[in-house]
């Protein structure tokens, strides 16, 4: 039995109202594992209560009743996160240190010293792109540079585990792009991510499994694929078909229990439309 | 809200602990001549706000330092009231400056006691005369008051033995003050000899004063100088002192 | 990756949280206004109204000490106020407890910060003290010299013991120190409010509060233990003030040291154990505050 590397058993967190008899139930008895190397999206509407899940996975909220557990160690100890990276949705970080100095001060605090964590540094930078704003204050970093360098600092110790709270939410198509891509890569390696996110259609390319809030309680989990498929239809893309062909095809289908429900074009996605045309526009930063 | 009762139940329990301790520091502080200033509403109606509010925040010696320019200035304006009120409200926010108390006594009782005696719109000497005494005891007020602040510093024994000798005509109070500031550590070595002067200016105490003065002469070459040597030749007059006791009348 | 295992306690971790702070701060212009002001302060005071040679040492140690006092205060306090509250605001706060960083490491790198920052001002402050307060002594030696000429050297040698010992007083480092550990009394105690306070201003407002009755909290105790006539209303104020509020005035000793009081050197060691206990005892509590907090 593998230990997962997220589980989550019967959480449930109720927010005391002060002032007022009635209290907020923002996670109601929710339950789901994520395995290793998975990318796991947690969806649903803005007060569903996916921030509230990953800030108690994280240890930065305690639960009502229920546990939660990182790789088998509980959310509630200061270890469970040697191998964990977090990015906050909108993060802001220390106006007035550079991009270097902050990643070398979320490096120290996972424990990385010396030339280590010189070298990690300058990989992460690589890796988010932003080498050339190494030495330039984050004050005057724009949105999507904020986002990238906290990707890097959630990244700077190697974690085993990455969890992202509205990773493309006010980032542009072709920096959504860049991230959706990064945590391909992630996955690639081996790396388990848990994300959330109310934009659906992004994440759907990307995530294995999903798992959808509503007023906190899980109302659908499981496979991308499963949960998408229709299952009694299917669809298939001819090219170059003539009307003879259709016309035979439709024949076909007359005589047996099919039914024939729509036939259309098929349509590219206004996202690649945009980004093949704005691709030929030279990249400014 | 069970969070804040237990906070402040707590807050109470590190002031019950530390209740003694300080207690017991600030009497130590007391005893080493700290803290001197009394904070009680009394200071307020001596200080004004601005000095209660300095004293409050712990800056009343700079309060203290502006009190006491001001009262340069209201000298040089002779306002001899406002001299007084400015210099009350620099020792009672530092008690602990020598010099403040200093200054006061002598603007009381050298300077505004001159100025009421020659004061020009008062025809009546004998008001006159009694605004002058009033200045040498609001003078003397002063230096007691600063001598009960600084048992430790010889000045103000010093210039109130001045102020009974030059003003109240008091030899033998003077030489009381002079020998309390001898006693104290850091004293000139004249303060001795002062007392032992003082002592032979006041009637009734001629014997004491020579035996004082012939302890001084005794101790040797640097304690006879001419003052000395001359009250010393009086007093033998005027106590029919032995001739074989008395010193060398060569000696001037 | 793995390494050797979660280490409860880390003084790098502390120390990174710490240096970030301190250069946090460092680079807010408010800390440069501020200290070019107090710097101002102390230099301008070489060009004071000049009395006599003791007044004028007297002004310029009281003007000097005032400034770093009231800076040191009201640094303490501004500086540590924002802390916590910027951090939560601007979420930064989840990306540092998200790693293994425990609670009472935060705020211990946060306040450590915060006396990095005022260590290093008291410094700056002292240094330009001294160097204003060695250049007048010199000045007026050179004047004295000129002026007694013709008198014995022993007059003349005791004129310049008299204006040495007016300038320089063995008392003013220690009274610097207490200047500093006063400061970090309040640092420790604004962290301590900031963790359940609103807002920035209010913790701002509370601390000024606690500042002025903490001057005040002496009287009240000693009023408290001698037991002095007043309803009970009145002894059950004063109690809660005395058990509450911290004792400020022990730490304000350069009023006398200025005045030429000498402190005895197991009365100064007393003194700055009590700062040092105030401010571990302030911080404990923060952290207990801080622990069960909802973020």
């Amino acid at each position: 039995m593998i230990e997962p590397a997220v589980a989550v058993n019967n959480l449930t967190k109720i927010f005391p109202i002060p002032f007022r008899r009635t209290k907020l139930v923002a996670v109601r008895d929710l339950s789901l594992e994520v395995a290793p190397g998975q990318v796991y999206g947690l969806l649903g509407p803005n007060g569903s209560g996916k921030s509230t899940t990953l800030k108690i996975i994280l240890g930065l909220v305690s639960p009502t009743a229920g546990r939660t557990k990182i790789f088998g160690r509980d959310s509630r100890e200061v270890g469970s996160r040697e191998a964990v990276g977090f990015l906050p949705e909108n993060p802001y970080f220390y106006k007035y240190l550079t991009g270097a100095e902050t990643l070398r001060f979320y490096g120290k605090l996972c424990g990385l010293g010396g030339r280590e964590l010189k070298t990690r540094t300058a990989e992460m930078l690589q890796l988010v792109g932003l080498q050339d704003a190494r030495d330039r204050r984050l004050g005057g970093y724009s949105k999507g540079m904020l986002q990238r360098i906290g990707l890097a600092q959630a990244l700077i110790q190697e974690p085993k585990l990455v969890v992202l709270d509205e990773p493309t939410a006010g980032v542009d198509p072709a920096g959504s792009r860049e991230i959706r891509d990064l945590i391909l890569d992630l996955k690639g390696r081996g790396i388990t991510v848990l994300l959330s996110s109310h934009l659906l259609a992004q994440v759907q390319e990307i995530c294995d499994r999903v798992g959808i809030l509503a007023h906190g309680i899980l109302v659908r989990e499981g496979k991308v694929q499963d949960l998408l498929s229709i299952e009694n239809q299917t669809e298939l893309i001819l090219e170059d078909a003539t009307p003879e062909t259709l016309a035979q095809i439709a024949a076909l289908l007359d005589k047996s229990q099919t039914r024939l429900i729509g036939q259309r074009h098929p349509q590219t996605t206004l996202e690649r439309l945009f980004l093949e045309a704005t691709a030929r526009l030279p990249e400014k930063e | 809200m069970i969070r804040s009762a237990l906070v402040l139940f707590f807050l109470a329990l590190f002031g019950v602990l530390r209740l003694p301790i300080e207690s017991r520091l600030s009497e130590q502080h007391r005893s080493a001549y700290f803290h001197q200033a009394q904070l009680e509403l009394g200071l307020r109606e001596q200080v004004g706000q601005l000095g209660f509010l300095a004293a409050l925040s712990g800056f009343r010696s700079l309060v203290a330092d502006v009190a006491f320019i001001q009262a340069h200035v209201a000298w040089e304006r002779t306002e001899w009231g406002r001299v007084f009120l400015l210099f009350r409200e620099a020792t009672t926010l530092q008690p602990r400056s020598v010099m403040f108390w200093d200054m006061a006594a002598w603007h009381m009782a050298w300077n505004a006691s001159v100025a009421a005696m020659n004061d020009s719109s008062q025809p009546n000497e004998y008001l006159r005369r009694k605004a002058q005494k009033e200045y040498f005891a609001l003078g003397r007020d002063f230096l007691e008051r600063g001598i009960k602040n600084n048992p430790d510093r010889p000045e103000l024994y010093e210039s109130l033995g001045r102020l009974y000798k030059d003003k109240l005509g008091d030899h033998a109070a003077a030489a009381r003050c002079y020998e309390r500031a001898a006693a104290l550590p850091g004293a000139p070595e004249y303060d001795k000899r002062f007392a032992a002067y003082e002592l032979s200016f006041a009637p009734g105490h001629e014997q004491e004063a020579y035996t004082a003065l012939r302890q001084l002469y005794d101790l040797g070459e640097h304690e006879r100088l001419p003052t000395l040597l001359s009250r010393l030749k009086y007093l033998e007059a005027a106590l029919n002192i032995p001739l074989h006791e008395r010193i060398s009348p060569s000696e001037k | 990756m793995s390494r050797s295992g979660h280490r409860p306690f880390s003084l790098s971790r502390i120390g990174a949280l710490s240096g970030n702070t301190f250069t946090e701060l460092v680079r807010l212009r408010v800390f440069y206004f501020l200290l070019i002001f107090a710097l101002l302060l102390i230099g301008n005071s070489l060009f004071m109204a000049r009395l006599s040679f003791q007044q004028e040492f007297q002004v310029l140690k009281d003007v000097s000490l005032g400034a770093m006092s009231i800076f040191t205060s009201i640094l303490a306090i501004v500086a540590t106020a924002q802390l916590l509250p910027r951090d939560v605001e601007d979420r930064t706060i989840y990306t540092i407890l998200a790693k293994p960083v425990p609670r009472y490491e935060y705020l211990i790198g946060k306040l450590g910060g915060v006396l990095l920052l005022l260590a290093f001002s008291v410094l700056a402050m002292t240094a330009l003290f001294f160097a204003v307060l060695f250049l007048r002594e010199h000045m007026l030696i050179a004047a004295t010299m000129r002026e007694t000429t013709g008198m014995r050297p022993e007059q003349i040698q005791e004129a310049v013991e008299r204006l040495k010992a007016s300038a320089f007083n063995a008392g003013l480092v220690p009274g610097i120190v207490i200047i500093f550990l006063k400061a970090s009394l309040l640092a420790a105690l604004t962290l301590f409010i900031s963790t359940f306070a609103t807002s920035n201003i209010f913790t701002v407002v509370v601390m000024v509060f606690i500042y002025f009755i903490g001057h005040l909290q002496s009287t009240a105790r000693e009023y408290w233990l001698q037991e002095h006539g007043g309803g009970v209303l009145v002894k059950i104020f004063v109690a809660f003030v005395a058990l509450i509020f911290p004792d400020l005035q022990l730490f304000n000793l350069v009023d006398d040291i200025v005045a030429g009081t000498a402190i005895p050197m197991a009365l100064f060691a007393k003194t700055a154990v009590l700062g040092i206990v105030y401010t571990s005892v302030y911080i404990f509590f923060a952290w207990v505050s801080f622990h069960g907090k909802e973020l």
